[in-house]
């Protein structure tokens, strides 16, 4: 298992006292968006598409802790924008080391490199690397030949000094298997702790609409990538919300498990869509309508949703409090998932042309679904 | 939100191979009828989905140029309204939708001609000139 055993008993015990308490929503990963500027202009992007004067806000170091102290969380993603652009982000990130929160500062890692002197390795303490694939499928997919190379050197130099690193990494439709399985090898070997994945979302507000897979493909294309594997890999990342991916298990939404909060406030309902905001997280909880979310509801909005930030802590809270959910996560730490079917669909895998695309949907490209 | 609730079944949505994804309207620059009150209420409902500045003239004369980031709808115009940032100042402020004469589109759209395919032409049309070191820039903040 990559996740550190003392982060798993921390969210563990969290876990356990909230039932004990008898609370039925509470968040395991704060999304702390510090900031909405970008030093990438990724193509389709929804999360950093506002006017200039928007983009210069930033939440000042206070209003962050606020907000972490206000949720209670174990654990503080903390996304953006480029995290690494907001000038007191060493100052936030020590501060959460403070309260010993576990923190994934994540970043397109442009910037990383040169600012890793400013951190300190921390057990509280991730870096959690934007990287879509192999070098021309990331590049191709942050609008930016070169970006892997930078990417690349970051991660390797933060390995170096003894930062834990996760490369995160979103699949659209399109994607080569084969391509995603050969980049696993590739960031294990650069000995970081283990990867974070998950596909793509159709975010209402972003100008790209046409490039999401709906959950049949999800679960086609997750099972013939996370089937057969290799010994090498590692994941941060809940094994039960993989077999979710990969069509092995059903799971409804958990969209208060991720709550998101940034110069706007607390965003209703979750870290994806965008349906307003709150002042306060008690606020957010107790006004939003969450049935009128999730696939339950039947809401468009979150019909091809599989998205980590709503599922993963689903997947959390079956792993801690059913003994189902806890065998299955054991099993799933040692488990290869031997399927003879989907080595067939990746054996049988011919990516098309000569561009070298990730995210392009490619309608002739047939997967067979095995086990959804 | 209401209203699209329940628009898919569950099997429907597990057999999805492509989502359909949401149309954005083409809204920079224009200026919508707000006649009645389901106008307004579809006019600032666009207006908080829109990705850019608006202008807004109250009743009393004011001129509001506002990026719209939040809104929320009760059963009158007067118990409905929409919060903002301005260019200029740090607070968030708020606005019934009562107070609202006019509206305009007049900012930027920051999302449009950002569309994957934007990016597979520009890519395509620059890789054939020989260009090297492809890249998008983000847009200037000032």
């Amino acid at each position: 298992m990559a996740i550190p055993i003392s982060q798993v008993f921390t969210v563990a015990t969290y876990v356990w006292k909230q039932k004990l308490k008898g609370n039925k929503r509470y968040p395991l990963v704060l999304m702390l968006e510090p900031l909405f500027r970008c030093n990438l202009a990724c193509a389709g992007c929804g999360k950093v598409q506002y006017p200039p004067h928007i983009l210069k806000k930033q939440l000042s170091p206070e209003e962050c802790f606020a907000a972490v102290e206000e949720s209670g969380v174990p654990m503080v993603s903390i996304p953006g924008g480029e995290p690494l652009l907001h000038p007191q982000i060493v100052e936030i990130v020590n501060g959460l080391i403070a309260r010993k929160k576990y923190i994934y500062l994540c970043t397109n890692a442009l910037e990383l490199k040169r600012r890793l002197p400013e951190f300190t390795p921390s057990k509280y303490l991730t870096f959690s690397v934007h990287l879509d694939g192999q070098r021309e499928h990331h590049d191709f997919s942050v609008c930016r030949e070169g970006g892997w190379d930078i990417a690349v050197e970051g991660i390797k130099e933060a390995v170096k000094r003894g930062f834990r690193v996760t490369p995160n990494s979103t699949f659209f439709d399109g994607v080569d298997p084969n391509s995603v399985r050969a980049y696993f090898d590739e960031v294990m070997a650069m000995g970081v702790e283990g990867i974070v994945l998950s596909p793509g979302y159709s975010y209402d507000k972003a100008p790209d609409q046409s490039h999401f897979m709906g959950r049949a493909k999800v679960r086609r294309l997750f099972r013939a990538i996370l089937s057969n594997r290799k010994k090498s890999w590692k994941f941060n990342m809940s094994p039960l919300f993989l077999e979710f991916l990969m069509g092995d298990r059903q799971y409804e939404c958990t969209p208060w498990g991720s709550p998101s909060y940034s110069i706007f406030g607390w965003q209703k309902p979750c870290y994806l869509l965008q349906d307003g905001y709150t002042e306060t997280y008690k606020e957010l909880i107790e006004t939003t309508k969450w049935e009128e979310y999730g696939v339950a509801s039947g809401n468009p909005k979150c019909a091809n949703c599989m998205v980590s930030c709503g599922y993963e802590p689903t997947a959390v809270i079956d792993g801690f409090l059913s003994w189902r959910g806890f065998w299955g996560m054991v099993k799933g730490n040692f488990s290869s998932y031997k399927d003879a079917h989907a080595q067939k669909v990746l054996n049988d895998f011919r990516p098309e042309g000569h561009v070298p695309l990730v995210q392009i949907k490619s309608g002739d490209r047939v997967m067979e679904e095995t086990n959804a | 939100m209401s209203a699209e609730v329940l628009k898919y079944t569950r099997e429907e949505v597990e057999a999805f191979e492509v989502v359909p994804g949401f149309k954005h309207e083409q809204l920079e620059g224009s200026i919508p009828e707000l006649a009645s009150d389901d106008e307004i209420r579809a006019a600032l409902e666009s207006a908080f989905d829109y990705r850019g500045d608006v202008t807004i003239t109250t009743k009393s004369g004011e001129v509001i140029e506002a990026y719209i980031f939040n809104r929320s709808t009760g059963a009158t115009l007067t118990e409905s309204w929409v919060q903002y940032f301005t260019p200029k100042a740090t607070d968030k402020r708020k606005l019934s939708y009562a107070e609202v004469a006019r509206l305009e589109f007049t900012g930027k759209d920051r999302a449009a001609g950002k569309h994957w395919e934007d990016w597979v032409k520009a890519y395509n049309e620059r890789k054939a000139a020989g260009e090297k070191g492809i890249a998008l820039v983000p847009d200037k903040l000032d």
